[in-house]
C-alpha cells in the first residue's frame, strides 16, 4: 500500500516534472541577466522591459539600421507645416494577437492611456506636449500638438511607445498575465523572476522593422529566462540548454577563438560612456582642470586592454544611430588625448603635477569590467598629477550621488564615468537644460540652444543646432564622451543558430532565427 | 508548558514588528530612491514630473507617516504594490516563498543526512583516524564559499556529465542548488554533533549506563544520542534562517526563482514595497521556525516540558 502510494508519487513527481519545464527541444530560449518589471509598456522604462514589449507590440515607425525612423504601423506620415499636427496612415490587415483588426481606434486608445490624467505613462513627457488622439477613419490617426516637438518621430519607432490593442482595455490581467500586441510574438505565459513563454504570431507581417523575414517567425516558441550569474548562462550556453544569451566579457576572447560559440554585437547602441564633473566647486568649475582630464584619458589603449574589441571610442556626446551624431565633427571640438597638454594645463590651474596631485574622486558603476577600466584611466591620470580615488556603486547609488556632489558647495572634487542612451538627440535636453539631470550645469546660453533643438522640423536646420550644443559641451569639457556600447550590448550564440541579430538602440531580432 | 509557549509567540511578533521597522529605515537611509533609479539611463523627464510621481506613489511623505500608513494596509492584507511595474507584493511574494523553503529543506535534509551520522560516527570513534578524516572534511566544507562549489558543482554535473540541468525550475534543477547549500551545513552540523555527542560521553549517566553493563549500542542510541541531540536541534533552528538568508547567493548562481532573488532585486531597484514585504515574510518564517523548533526542544527535553 505505502509502496504503491510512493510509486504514484513517484509517477507523478515525474509527470510533475515534465509538465514544469515546458522545454522543447525547437524553442528558442534567450537568457538574460534580469527580468522584465511589466509587460505594460506605460509602466516602467528599464532595457530588459523594453526588450521584450518589442517582441510583443510594434509600433507605428521603425529604425532602420543606421537607427534613422522609417515607416511601419504606419505606412506614410505627415506633419503640419506649424508642427503641431501628425497624420498617420496605418497599414491595413494588421491583426491583434485576439484576433481583432489593429486601426485607428488603438492607436488613439494607446495615446490616451498614455496620457491618462489619473495613472499616465513613466514616460509621459517623452511622448512630447501631445493634447488629442483623433481616429479620422479607420486606417488614419491624428495626433495633435500643443506645440511642436520633432523628437516624436523617433520616440514614435521606439518600444517605449509599443501600439496596444484597445481590447487590453477589457483583458483581465494587463500587464502581468495578459499582453495583446500585434508583433510578431504571442505572450504564453510569464513567471516572474523566471521566464516569459512567447509564441509565434502566424498572422504576423513585417512592415518596417529590422528582418529579412516578412513574415511570421520561423521558430514555435521563443522562451526569454532570467538567468543572473554569467557563469550559469555560460554553462547553459555550452549544455544547449540556452541558445543566446550575454556571455561573461572575460570569456568572450576565448570563445572567439575556440569558436565554440558565435559572438553577436549590438551596434549603434546609442548608449555614451562619458566623463562629467561636479562644476559648481573647484577645482573642476575650472575648464582647464576638466579639459586635462579630456586630455590625459587614452580612450582607445584602454579600450584595447578591457575589451578588446567588443567596444569602440565615441567622439560625440551622442552616440553613434543617434541622429546628428558626426565623429569627424566632435573630434575637432573634444580635447583629445595629449598628456603633455594635460600637465600644462594643471599646472597653470593650480601649480599640480605628478609630484603634487590634485586629488578627487572618481564615481563608477559597478559591472561590465568598467571597474577594471576605470583603473587604467585611473592610472593614465596619475600620470598627469590627478590622484583619483575610484569609488564603485549600482547605478541608482550613482545617480544620487551625483546629484548630491553637484548640490554640494565644497568637499574635494567629483567626477564620475556616467552611462546614458536614448535614441534622440533630447537626451541632451534631459542632461542639460537647467535645472539637468544632476543640478549639474546650468547656462541660459545653452539652455537656449537647447530648446532650439527640440522645436526644429527640418533635418538640416536640426543638426545645425545639435552641433552647436555638442561643440558647446565639446568645448568646454562638459561632457566628454569616452566609448560606445557599454553595457549589455554583448551576445553569444550557439553555433547552430542562424538569422540573430540586434538591431539599433540594443533590439535582439529573432523573426529570421531558424535551428 | 503553554506559557512558555504563548511567551514565545508574544517574542516572536514583536521580532517581527522589529525587524520592518528596522528595514524600512535602513532602507532609506541608502542614496537614491525608487524613482530616480527607475528613470536612471534612458529618460527625458522633467524633475517636476519626477516628483509628481513621487507624490502620486506617497514617496514625498515623511518615512514615519510612510511607514503608519504602510501598517495601516498591512492589517488589512494589502501589502502594496510594486514601484517598478505596479504589481501585488503579496501575489509576487508567495509565488516565491515556496520554492525558497523547498530549496531550504532540501539544503536542510542533506546536511543532516550527511552531518549527522558523520559527526556521531566521529564521536564514537574519538581521536582515530575515522574522527581527523571526518572532521578534516568537515573544515575544508565549511570553508568552501557557496558561490565557488555551486560553480563546481555545476559545470561538473551539469556541463561535463550532463547528469543534471545548469539551472532553472523543477525537481531535477533543485538536485545541484541543494546540494551546494546542502553540503557546506553538513559540515557544521557534523562539526556540531561531534562537539555535542563528545560532551555526553563524558557525563556521569553515561559512565552510569555503560558501567552497569547495558551494551554499547544501546547506550549510545538511548542515552548519548538522544541527549545530545538538543543542541543540535537548536543549532539546526539558526541553520535553517542561514540557510535562507544562504540561498539568496545559490538562488543567484542556479536561477532558482526564490525569494532571496527578488529581494536582492528589489533592493537594487529601491523598491521599498518589495523590499518591506520580504522582511516581514522573511522575518515571519523565521519566527515560525524558530516556534516550531521550541516545540521539537520542548518534545526532546522534559526538563522545559514541565517547566
Amino acid at each position: 500500500m505505502t509502496a504503491n502510494r510512493l510509486r504514484q508519487l513517484g509517477l507523478g513527481a515525474v509527470l510533475g516534472c515534465a509538465a514544469a519545464s515546458p522545454l522543447a527541444a525547437k524553442d528558442i530560449v534567450w537568457a538574460r541577466y534580469g527580468d522584465i518589471d511589466t509587460l505594460d509598456p506605460h509602466r516602467a522604462t528599464s532595457t530588459l522591459s523594453l526588450q521584450v514589449w518589442s517582441l510583443i507590440y510594434d509600433t507605428l515607425l521603425a529604425t532602420d539600421a543606421t537607427g534613422a525612423p522609417v515607416p511601419n504601423l504606419a505606412e506614410s506620415w505627415e506633419v503640419s507645416e506649424d508642427g503641431l499636427r501628425y497624420t498617420f496612415h496605418l497599414a491595413e490587415g494588421v491583426m491583434c494577437h485576439d484576433g481583432t483588426p489593429l486601426d485607428a481606434n488603438d492607436v488613439k486608445y494607446t495615446v490616451e492611456r498614455a496620457f491618462d490624467a489619473q495613472n499616465p505613462s513613466v514616460t509621459q513627457a517623452s511622448w512630447g506636449p501631445i493634447t488629442a488622439a483623433e481616429a479620422v477613419d479607420p486606417l488614419t490617426v491624428k495626433l495633435t500638438l500643443s506645440s511642436p516637438f520633432v523628437a516624436l518621430i523617433p520616440f514614435l519607432a521606439d518600444s517605449f511607445s509599443s501600439i496596444l490593442c484597445d481590447t487590453n482595455a477589457e483583458a483581465e490581467g494587463f500587464g502581468t498575465s495578459a499582453a495583446i500586441g500585434s508583433g510578431p510574438w504571442m505572450l504564453d505565459s510569464w513567471t516572474k523572476g523566471d521566464r516569459i513563454v512567447l509564441s509565434r504570431n502566424p498572422a504576423y507581417v513585417n512592415h518596417g522593422k529590422l528582418a529579412e523575414n516578412p513574415g511570421a517567425p520561423y521558430m514555435d516558441r521563443l522562451v526569454v529566462t532570467t538567468v543572473p550569474e554569467p557563469q550559469t548562462r555560460l554553462a547553459g550556453l555550452k549544455t544547449g540548454a540556452i541558445q543566446i544569451a550575454e556571455p561573461p566579457l572575460d570569456d568572450v576572447p576565448a570563445l572567439q577563438e575556440s569558436g565554440e560559440l558565435k559572438i553577436a554585437i549590438a551596434e549603434n547602441t546609442g548608449q555614451n560612456v562619458f566623463w562629467e564633473f561636479a562644476l559648481h566647486r573647484a577645482p573642476f568649475d575650472d575648464q582647464r582642470v576638466r579639459e586635462a582630464v579630456a586630455r590625459a584619458t587614452d580612450v582607445d589603449t584602454a579600450l584595447m586592454l578591457i575589451y578588446g574589441d567588443l567596444s569602440i571610442p565615441e567622439q560625440c556626446p551622442i552616440s553613434r544611430g543617434v541622429f546628428g551624431n558626426d565623429q569627424e565633427f566632435c573630434a575637432a571640438h573634444r580635447a583629445q588625448y595629449d598628456p603633455e597638454a594635460a600637465k600644462a594645463l594643471l599646472a597653470e590651474a593650480g601649480g599640480w603635477g605628478p609630484d603634487n596631485p590634485l586629488e578627487v574622486n572618481m564615481l563608477v558603476w559597478t559591472g561590465g569590467k568598467r571597474d577594471r577600466l576605470a583603473e587604467v584611466f585611473q592610472a593614465q591620470l596619475a600620470e598627469v598629477g590627478i590622484k583619483a580615488n575610484i569609488q564603485m556603486m549600482d547605478i541608482g547609488t550613482m545617480n544620487a550621488r551625483v546629484r548630491q556632489e553637484n548640490e554640494t558647495p565644497d568637499g574635494i572634487g567629483s567626477m564620475d564615468m556616467m552611462t546614458w542612451s536614448w535614441y534622440d538627440p533630447d537626451i541632451l535636453y534631459a542632461l542639460w537644460h537647467s535645472p539637468g539631470a544632476y543640478r549639474g550645469y546650468t547656462s541660459p546660453e545653452l539652455d537656449a540652444m537647447l530648446e532650439k533643438t527640440r522645436v526644429l522640423a527640418d533635418p538640416d536646420e536640426r543638426k545645425a543646432a545639435v552641433e552647436d550644443v555638442m561643440a558647446y559641451l565639446l568645448d568646454k569639457s562638459i561632457h566628454v564622451p569616452l566609448y560606445t556600447p557599454g553595457w549589455e550590448w554583448v551576445f553569444a550564440v550557439r553555433p547552430e543558430v542562424e538569422g540573430f541579430h540586434v538591431a539599433p538602440f540594443v533590439y535582439p531580432v529573432f523573426n529570421d532565427v531558424k535551428f | 508548558m503553554l506559557s512558555y509557549l504563548s511567551k514565545r509567540l508574544a517574542m516572536g511578533l514583536a521580532t517581527i514588528l522589529v525587524a520592518t521597522v528596522a528595514v524600512t529605515l535602513l532602507i532609506h537611509l541608502v542614496p537614491g530612491d525608487p524613482v530616480q533609479i527607475m528613470y536612471a539611463q534612458s529618460q527625458g523627464t522633467t524633475p517636476e514630473q519626477l516628483e509628481e510621481i513621487r507624490a502620486r506613489l506617497g514617496l514625498d511623505q515623511p518615512i514615519a507617516v510612510q511607514y503608519v500608513q504602510y501598517l495601516g494596509r498591512l492589517l488589512q492584507g494589502d501589502m502594496g504594490v510594486t514601484i517598478r511595474g505596479q504589481q501585488p507584493v503579496a501575489d509576487l511574494l508567495m509565488a516565491r516563498l515556496p520554492n525558497t523553503l523547498l530549496l531550504a529543506f532540501s539544503a536542510m535534509a542533506i546536511a543532516v543526512a550527511i552531518g549527522l551520522p558523520a559527526g556521531f560516527w566521529a564521536a564514537s570513534r574519538r581521536g582515530t583516524w575515522v574522527d581527523s578524516a571526518v572532521m578534516m572534511t568537515a573544515i575544508a566544507g565549511v570553508s568552501i564559499p557557496h558561490f565557488w562549489l555551486g560553480l563546481v558543482l555545476m559545470f561538473w554535473f551539469a556541463v561535463d556529465l550532463g547528469w543534471l540541468p545548469v539551472a532553472g525550475g523543477g525537481p531535477l534543477a533543485l538536485v545541484l542548488p541543494a546540494m551546494t547549500l546542502g553540503l557546506s551545513n553538513a559540515a557544521i552540523v557534523a562539526r556540531m554533533t561531534r562537539s555535542s555527542m563528545i560532551d555526553v560521553m563524558e557525563q556521569d549517566f553515561v559512565r552510569t549506563a555503560n558501567a552497569k553493563g547495558l551494551p554499547k549500542a544501546m547506550v549510545q542510541s538511548r542515552h548519548v544520542l538522544r541527549s545530545g541531540l538538543i543542541p543540535v536541534v537548536t543549532m539546526m533552528g539558526l541553520q535553517f534562517t542561514y540557510m535562507m538568508g544562504g540561498a539568496i547567493v545559490v538562488e543567484n548562481i542556479f536561477a532558482w526563482n526564490g525569494i532571496g532573488r527578488l529581494a536582492i532585486e528589489a533592493i537594487f531597484q529601491r523598491d521599498y514595497p518589495v523590499i518591506q514585504g520580504f522582511i516581514l515574510v522573511f522575518a515571519t518564517t523565521v519566527v515560525v521556525v524558530m516556534f516550531l523548533l521550541d516545540l521539537v526542544y520542548a518534545l526532546l527535553d522534559p526538563r522545559i516540558r514541565r517547566s
